[in-house]
């Protein structure tokens, strides 16, 4: 179980490269959304290995919410360059 | 809550994560990709808290933390880095092609500075120096009309100009006239804009004369009086 968590974790790496290199601000938001979703299921994962109910329920929420937040900040970025693109 | 779990191994490889993000987060330039990364930054950081035990704190963190705090900070930042360039309506800047090369160019030029370019219309000259007045605007762009006076026959031209000086001005350069009141986009697009794309003057500039004869140091002071406030 602790190799899964450890392969999540060098998979949470690459997004990170990705978010660090790319200038498109799209590319930014999807790796942000990766990382975002990574590491809620990893919590989720964590909360399974430790038999802990607490942090799996709070793994919920995040997975949930953080996605919520995400679609917040896409809609206002979308936005921003729908006005720079008005003419 | 196991205590044993806090040796665990992976723990280690998990809490570089977290001054990493942070590192990324302070080299960004950015505010837009800044935001981005402020918003990875808090999913480690819950992440961190979850791990370690804390799951009240790391609720805590992906709700204010990421989703709050990214929400108000990109509301700030779209509001905030815009540069608001006043326009005639007649003009038809939006549809009128001889408009774009300039436009693109300001919108490159402000691009570097990661600001936006925002135009404003307004019916005629006086609701547009109005604006300009009341800060409600932070620049004008105006059309000089340099082919009247070149269509025009030379014996008409001294009837139609009580100040003949300041023909040839109009006629050589650009036919663009940006009139600026903040003292930094008036050193940025001085600096950086050519001559041909148009000319630039600081609020309280005057006519062209005194552009090109260089006494811009009272210029400039009149225009920070005016905007000391923002």
């Amino acid at each position: 179980m602790t190799a899964v968590l450890m392969a999540m974790i060098a998979a949470l790496l690459i997004p990170m490269v990705e978010a660090f290199q790319d200038e498109d601000i799209w590319q930014r938001m999807l790796a942000f959304a990766s990382i975002a979703t990574k590491t809620s299921v990893m919590i989720l994962v964590v909360s399974v290995l430790r038999d802990d109910w607490m942090i799996g329920m709070v793994g919920v929420l995040i997975l949930s919410v953080g996605n919520a937040a995400l679609m917040l900040l896409a809609h206002i970025i979308r936005r921003l360059s729908e006005v720079m693109e008005e003419y | 809550m196991s205590h044993s779990a806090i040796t665990d191994n992976y723990l280690y490889v998990i809490m570089v994560l977290l001054p990493l993000a942070a590192l990324m987060l302070v080299i960004q330039t950015s505010p837009y990709q800044a935001l981005v990364i402020r918003g990875i930054l808090g999913a480690v950081a819950a992440l961190i808290y979850a791990v370690l035990g804390g799951a009240d704190v790391a609720l805590t963190e992906a709700l204010v933390g990421t989703m709050l705090a990214i929400t108000l900070y990109a509301v700030a930042v779209r509001s905030s880095l815009v540069m608001r360039l006043g326009v005639l309506s007649g003009e038809e800047v939006r549809s009128n092609l001889h408009w774009r090369p300039l436009l693109n160019y300001l919108r490159a030029l402000l691009n570097r500075y990661h600001l936006r370019l925002e135009l404003v219309t307004y019916d005629d000259v006086q609701t547009l120096h109005q604006a300009l007045q009341t800060k409600d605007v932070h620049g004008t762009c105006l059309v000089c009309r340099p082919a009247e006076a070149v269509q025009l026959p030379d014996d008409d031209r001294p009837a139609q100009h009580s100040n003949p000086s300041t023909v040839p001005v109009d006629t050589l350069e650009s036919p663009y006239l940006i009139t600026l009141r903040v003292p930094r986009l008036y050193e940025i697009f001085t600096t950086e804009l050519p001559p041909v794309m148009a000319q630039v003057k600081a609020l309280g500039d005057d006519g062209l004369d005194d552009l090109r004869t260089g006494d811009r140091q009272p210029a400039l002071a009149d225009a920070s009086t005016l905007t000391e406030d923002d």
